[in-house]
């Protein structure tokens, strides 16, 4: 191994500098909304240097990132040696980081504006370790050829170790999507219809809109509410049709801003399987890719919104062993969207062990009240106080019952379960309809829960728990005949004490 | 049905689960006793008295002799030779199962109520859960830890 030593490219500093303000972004503009914009730059003026002292803090504040941020960058060096990556950074504090390079799990890269500009990537290292959706080192900016040079290192000490037991050996330019390597396929590639569909399917309209709602109240002091008043009572004369107008132009907007979003985020949207791993590319600004090795996958979700369901699409998520991948979330979306008709066939193509389509075991009948049952715990104490305390009108919150009915009927209809082999399908539904499938050798915990009022009526709960982030995720089938739910059981004791797999 | 688990947690432990509750019982005493200290004070409402009291004797019943019954009454284990069964629950009875191959590490904990008493809690870690079997003799637990860890041992994971 060579003993040269790295640098980070220097943008680096400009970098962690503007993330460093990013932080002080907020606290600068309470401050100023807390001066209510007045800031004098008259020295006579009263309270003149009183009013100064924050601002002169968040300049030194500044001054020190900017240092920070130069520091960071002086002071780190990563090189290879010894079959380890070693990272070596800090001024005062020394920290030296050294990675085995078969222990890493994957490299995941971004690219921001910034880093575009320069052609120029971040790399984030993997390890089993970095569950606590951290990734192991992070090289802030390092230029494409030394992002290539990195795995490509990794992948010849691999390879070595595995004496050949990985036949692909070359050093094919990793980042460069159009190079000659013939075992990439193409999962998926979602087009410009398809990102408008989940611009409008997703939860995203609905934030923009608590957005919008959330600024609008920040600024409620600015906003002469009684002159807006008057106006609207005014409208209401222009006659429905305006105000009709108004709410559909706000709607459209929120829709427009949900769409820009979505375009940024997940622009060119590509899965490509690749050496038993998967890798995501997407974004228009800043460009990410992740790679997930498919051995880390625990389970698989299809969730489908009930937006989603009546325009028949759905999304894929998958729970994997180390969290992250360069992400705030520890579950990992695979398919941010694809249609129902091609899920299947699009998973059978990635994962050909797994069934996907096949008849679910059911909760009896007389499982059926207990799906809503349990709401009435807290929805009697909370129409009574409602009903008591605004006597006429609070009568009405009795209606809530019906659509908590309604929702624990539809659950009802969606749950159910499915054994195959060594394959466990559970489907169930919160607001959404999920399929979660997993391997019998990736669960690690079953449960089957029972209440007293379950045991009266023979139905039980049954539950799996994979590894997934921290917490590892949890999929419930619940109410089933007692008899099903230990069938569950049995599969599960059995299977795993034969190594079977 | 399943077959019932073999072995129940000591009935030391139900001692212990009643001393738990005698604390918390006695922490909401004070909690009662500065309630109608302040209404007697300030002339609140007489029924605040019901309440604070109501609400003590309602503890007491429970938190010191109801609950702790059917815990320990719902309380099984079993550690066989290729997984582990826990069975535990108050309203809702859950039955656990842990295959060995999936155990990552165990520990035993003991506070200073369990010192005097001799007992210790065992907690069974997979990748993904925590699972506890409490108030066992502490002579026991150490066998018991240490036996896990030899049946886990046998069976490398892959995770």
């Amino acid at each position: 191994m060579s003993d040269n030593r790295f640098k980070l490219h220097p943008v680096t500093t400009i970098i962690n500098f503007v993330k460093g303000l990013k932080d002080l972004l907020i606290p600068f503009l309470i401050i100023f909304a807390a001066n209510g914009f007045n800031l004098s730059f008259n020295p006579k003026e009263e309270g003149f240097w009183a009013e100064l002292i924050p601002l002169a803090v968040m300049t030194i504040l500044t001054i020190l990132y900017l240092f920070n941020g130069i520091i960071k960058w002086w002071t780190f060096v990563y090189w290879f040696e010894d079959d380890e990556l070693r990272v070596k950074y800090g001024l005062l504090v020394k920290k030296k980081r050294y990675i085995p390079f078969d222990r890493i799990q994957s490299f995941n890269y971004k690219e921001g504006i910034f880093h575009r500009v320069f052609g120029l990537v971040q790399v984030m290292v993997e390890t089993a370790g970095s569950t606590d959706g951290k990734p192991e080192v992070i090289l802030t900016a390092i230029t494409k050829e030394a992002a290539n040079q990195i795995e490509q290192v990794t992948r010849k000490v691999k390879q070595t170790k595995m004496e050949g037991v990985l036949e692909d050996e070359d050093g094919v330019d990793i980042l460069e999507k159009d190079s000659n390597d013939h075992q990439q396929r193409i999962i998926l590639k979602m087009k410009v219809k398809d990102l408008i569909i989940l611009a409008s399917t997703s939860n995203g309209i609905g934030v923009v809109l608590a957005g919008v709602a959330a600024v609008l109240s920040q600024f409620s002091e600015f906003i002469p509410y009684e002159r807006i008043f008057e106006e609207v009572s005014s409208l209401i004369k222009f006659g429905v049709v305006v105000v009709a107008i108004t709410i559909f132009a706000a709607l459209f907007i929120a829709w427009l801003i949900s769409v820009i979003i979505t375009f940024i985020n997940y622009y060119d949207y590509t899965v490509i399987e690749e050496d038993e791993r998967i890798t995501i590319t997407r974004g228009l600004l800043e460009k990410k890719r992740i790679t997930i090795p498919l051995n880390r996958i625990q389970a698989i979700k299809i969730i489908e919104s009930p937006l989603k369901q009546i325009f028949g699409y759905s999304s894929v998520v998958v729970e994997s062993a180390s969290a992250g991948y360069g992400e705030k979330d520890k579950k990992m979306t695979l398919f941010p969207l694809i249609s129902k008709r091609e899920v299947y066939n699009t998973l059978r193509d990635l994962v050909p062990a797994f069934e996907w389509e096949q008849p679910l075991t059911k909760p009896p009948k007389k499982a059926k009240p207990f799906f809503y049952r349990i709401d009435f715990l807290w929805l009697v104490p909370i129409i009574a106080l409602s009903s008591y305390f605004w006597f006429p009108y609070g009568l009405l919150s009795i209606l809530i019952i019906v659509p908590v009915i309604l929702i624990g009927l539809w659950q009802y209809k969606t749950t159910g379960f499915a054994i195959k082999g060594n394959q466990l399908t559970i489907v169930y539904r919160g607001i959404s309809r999920v399929t979660f499938v997993v391997e019998k050798k990736r669960i690690q915990a079953m449960q089957s829960k029972q209440s007293y009022f379950q045991k009266r009526k023979n139905i039980a709960s049954v539950q799996a728990t994979v590894m997934s982030g921290m917490t590892g995720a949890t999929a419930k089938a619940a109410h089933l005949n007692v008899h099903d739910a230990e069938q569950v059981l049995l599969w599960f004791e059995k299977g795993v004490s034969e190594k079977t797999f | 049905m399943r077959n019932e688990l073999m072995y129940h947690i000591p009935k030391k432990g139900l001692t212990v689960w009643r001393l738990y509750g005698l604390f918390n019982t006695l922490f909401l005493l004070i909690l009662a006793g500065v309630a109608s200290f302040l209404t007697y004070k300030f002339d609140w409402p007489i029924f605040i008295y019901f309440i604070a009291g109501g609400i003590v004797v309602l503890s007491a019943i429970t938190l010191i002799w109801l609950f702790p019954n059917i815990r320990w009454n719902h309380w099984r284990y079993e550690v066989r030779e290729h997984e582990i069964e826990i069975q535990s629950g108050l309203f809702v009875v859950t039955t656990t199962l842990i295959p060995m191959v999936r155990v990552q590490h165990v520990d035993t904990a003991q506070g200073p109520i369990l010192k005097k008493y001799d007992l210790s809690n065992i907690s069974i870690s997979t990748a993904a859960t925590t699972h506890v079997i409490p108030m066992l003799i502490t002579n026991d637990a150490d066998q018991l830890r240490a036996r896990i860890s030899v049946l886990a041992r046998v069976a490398e994971d892959d995770v």
